[in-house]
């Protein structure tokens, strides 16, 4: 009996190299095209309350009224077909009569009002509620025809339709309940199989309104919870393409044959200097740190690239991509000058002051320290503090003196500049509340001539030159691609186009 | 066998009373974890508001021993809740597909680790100080000495990289199941057995070496018996027992080990399931994760004492003699 049992287990363990050799499969039929993601593991993906993360799977499932153009980064038509509004205050938007939802119900104007009208529900705790307030009422005249009303004059109003969170949604469906594991839309691709936490099947949707679109059948999406785990997916061909790697992978993968890393736009990094928490509360102190900068060694330290070629170093919080970025030469590195500076405001032996960051967020720690050194000299003792992305967002973020955050482009500058650099913002994290800059963002939302506006913001950028509480460093967006891919397709307003992209 | 029962009773009580104390302690302990859970959801785009309407909704401001019973008399029934995240999907139906996963690893790498560690500890013993002993114990040594972080990275680039006979990460493709990838399980069992073996092998090792100096085996080997016999017949037998415990000791440590060695290698288990709760501060989901390891830890300690007295007549009769 004993010899039996232990002859058995010798069996099973030789047999086992066997049993594993089943060997790698071919991963689908040659005739099918498909392409593999690797993601962050998401948390909600409800339209309204989405956090943003396993892009590739909601903005393919579901559709906006508009789209960026990725090459171009104008507004193309999308459900909405045209839009026109004379006095920037009531909206005419002509829509698609061609679209059906994933259910087999047709897209109308009332799914056009639902949408609008459900930013403004309390329950959903909808993260555009303050952006949409300003819609005082909604008319649907035809079911392809939506006029929006808005409390007062708004010309640049629909940038806000780019938002991430304003895909279209159906009327006659309940996302409260099945938001989260039935997720439904008019987009090109339809959830066939969702596995919490672990993947996400989607297949194109067959009766989408473009029948050239999508290019592919399938799309698959793994969601894998460590960044270094979807590199090796990635390096062993396990998935095609990984959204948002640090430039240390970025450097790894340079020497591997058959994946590239494509940058499609700059996002911010602000490093936040608190107007009314010490050492900053002095403007001198602020200028301080701005002359102990220097931008070349930023770029080459943080991102290995040079400077205005991947990374953009500004002292407003407009990125220098937009046509309202007024470029003002750097005011040039002066070490005496920034110890003068400190000394006027009462530092003349230096100051000591902590800096804190996300450390897992990409090019976080590399900037803290590239700035700890840079402005060592100059008399500045900068205390490194890094903690994880959502323990500094949750527990450090807008309440402590000097801070890096990492920032979303909005193609519309006057969104970011209402959300964090007027008094009382709600994401104002440097604190400034500078009564001629509050008075330009007022103007802003509300001028209808384009040159006027222009000049707004071109005064705006100045007095940040002077007295602004943040510097700007525009760090490239990293997606790790396999070259099999053609087309990776990704506009600033930062929702992948999947339904572009194809296989080799 | 009357005393297997009651210490079978013994020991179900208070593997009952450690759950109740534990699943309190594990409450409290994510509890006090840092980070909010409402802002954790919400993202950089969170508005006062909107973080405050989301703690109403989930009841998260209800006091805490409010919440802990509510907690637990669901997990007394077995329902574990719904994820923070994922509103209309209960945990138990994520959990339990990456449990199963979990236990298909456990299993694969409790297959490889037993018979190799006991049989090379069994050599090791009877070739006391001879060469094959030297070697089987510096490897013992030095795979239980790396991490399996660690000794995971050298075998991928072995066996993934170098060789390419398995698979760089051990992710099930979409649309297949388990059993069809089976080698994606052989690594990170390996990576498990590496740090295992050192451990199991020496402990089989030592007991090993006492039971053959004893007096009863020298009495076996000079009546003439074979040495085979005697080694399987005699000295097995009892230099086994130990062993036997320490497995089962480990197979609960081994549950809780997954984390790293899942993680590492993008396996779908619930290693990797509580790092993601974890990471996001899934609150449920961690509470959820933490109690089952602590069940499968009490429960595989029970049962290696109950096998333990039922193989070691000294402690079945015990009772008897006092």
């Amino acid at each position: 009996m004993k010899r039996f049992i232990v002859i058995t287990l010798l069996v099973l363990l030789l047999a086992m190299p066997l049993v594993f050799a089943g060997g790698d499969k071919e991963a689908a039929a040659e005739s099918e095209k498909v392409i593999r993601v690797a993601e962050q593991v998401p948390g909600l993906i409800t339209p309204g309350v989405w956090d943003g993360q396993a892009f590739s799977m909601n903005s393919s499932i579901y559709e906006y009224l508009i789209e960026i153009n990725a090459d171009t980064g104008v507004i193309d038509p999308l459900l909405a077909t045209s839009w026109e509004s004379e006095d920037g205050k009531r909206w005419v938007f002509k829509l698609r009569d061609d679209v059906t939802f994933h259910d087999g119900s047709k897209f109308t104007s009332e799914d056009v009002k639902f949408t609008i009208e459900r930013t403004q529900d309390p329950d959903v705790g909808h993260l555009q509620r303050q952006d949409f307030s300003i819609v005082e009422s909604i008319e649907t005249p035809d079911d392809y025809t939506v006029v929006l009303n808005l409390s007062d004059s708004f010309p640049t109003f629909i940038y806000r339709l780019t938002d991430y969170n304003m895909m279209m949604l159906s009327s006659e469906y309940d996302y409260a309940s099945l938001g989260e594991s039935k997720p439904m839309g008019t987009g090109p691709f339809k959830m066939e199989q969702l596995v919490p936490k672990e993947s996400a099947l989607l297949v194109k949707n067959t009766e989408y309104w473009d029948a050239s679109l999508p290019k592919v059948d399938k799309l698959l999406i793994y969601f894998v919870p460590d960044i270094d785990a979807s590199i090796s997916m990635l390096e062993s061909d396990r998935v095609d393409i990984v959204p948002f790697v640090t430039p240390t992978i970025k450097n790894r993968l340079e020497g591997v044959d058959g994946i590239s890393i494509v940058s499609p736009y700059q996002e911010h990094r602000f490093i936040a200097m608190i107007t009314d928490m010490e050492p900053f509360d002095d403007n001198r102190v602020r200028l301080a740190m701005k002359y102990a900068m220097d931008p070349e060694v930023i770029a080459r330290s943080v991102a290995k690239a040079e400077l205005n070629d991947g990374v953009f170093y500004n002292e407003s919080p407009i990125i220098s991509g937009l046509v309202q970025h007024k470029d003002i030469p750097f005011r040039g590195r002066d070490i005496e000058k920034a110890k003068a500076l400190l000394a006027e405001a009462g530092y003349p032996n230096g100051v000591s002051v902590p800096l804190t960051y996300a450390s897992d967020h990409p090019y976080g720690k590399e900037l803290a320290q590239t700035i700890q050194e840079l402005a060592a000299p100059a008399g500045f003792d900068i205390k490194l503090q890094g903690y994880t992305r959502d323990v500094y967002l949750s527990q450090y973020w807008m309440n402590v003196p000097f801070s890096i955050t990492g920032w979303g482009v909005r193609i519309d500058p006057y969104m970011m500049l209402s959300l964090a650099f007027k008094g009382g913002g709600p994401w104002n994290e440097s604190h400034i509340d500078n009564p001629r800059v509050n008075e330009l963002i007022d103007k802003i939302s509300s001028e209808t001539d384009a040159d006027t506006r222009m000049a707004f913001y071109h005064e705006l950028q100045d007095i940040f030159y002077e007295e602004g509480s943040i510097i700007n460093v525009e760090v490239p967006l990293l997606i790790a691609v396999n070259d099999r891919i053609v087309n990776y397709s990704h506009p600033v307003s930062q929702i992948p186009q999947y339904k572009y992209m194809d296989v080799k | 066998m009357n005393r297997t029962l009651s210490i079978f009773v013994q020991r179900l009580g208070s593997l009952l009373a450690t759950l109740v104390v534990m699943s309190f302690i594990i409450f409290l302990l994510v509890e006090i974890m840092p980070g909010d859970v409402a802002q954790m959801i919400l993202g950089q785009s969170a508005t006062p508001e909107s973080i405050a309407a989301l703690r109403e909704a989930r009841g998260l401001d209800d006091p805490l021993l409010q919440r802990y019973g509510r907690w637990i008399s669901g997990v007394v029934v077995g329902d574990l809740g719904e994820s923070v995240y994922m509103r209309g999907v209960a945990i138990n139906s994520i959990l339990w597909r990456r449990v199963g996963h979990s236990l298909i690893l456990a299993l694969t790498a409790f297959i490889m680790f037993v018979p190799l560690s006991i049989f090379f500890g069994i050599l090791a013993g009877v070739k006391e100080k001879k060469p094959t002993d030297s070697i089987i114990s510096f490897f013992g040594l030095a795979t239980m000495a790396l991490p399996e972080f660690v000794s995971g990275v050298i075998l991928i680039t072995i066996f993934a990289v170098q060789l390419q006979w398995f698979p760089i990460v051990s992710v099930i493709p979409i649309g297949e199941s388990i059993w069809s990838n089976l080698n994606i399980l052989f690594l990170p069992a390996l990576s498990i057995t590496f740090v295992m073996f050192g451990y199991i092998s020496r402990m089989q090792r030592s007991s090993m070496i006492t039971v053959m100096n004893s007096d009863y085996v020298r009495a076996a080997i000079l009546k003439g018996m074979p040495k085979k016999y005697v080694i399987f017949r005699h000295a097995l037998k009892n230099a086994l027992l130990p062993t036997i415990t320490i497995i089962g000791m480990n197979m609960g440590w081994l549950f809780g080990g997954l984390v790293v060695v899942e993680t590492l290698f993008g396996y779908p288990g619930m290693g990797s399931l509580m790092m993601t709760a974890i990471k996001t501060r899934d609150v449920p989901l961690i509470e959820a994760c933490v109690l089952l390891i602590t069940i499968i830890y009490s429960l595989s300690t029970m049962i290696t004492d109950i096998m333990y007295s039922y193989l070691n007549p000294r402690i079945r009769f015990q009772g008897g003699q006092r």
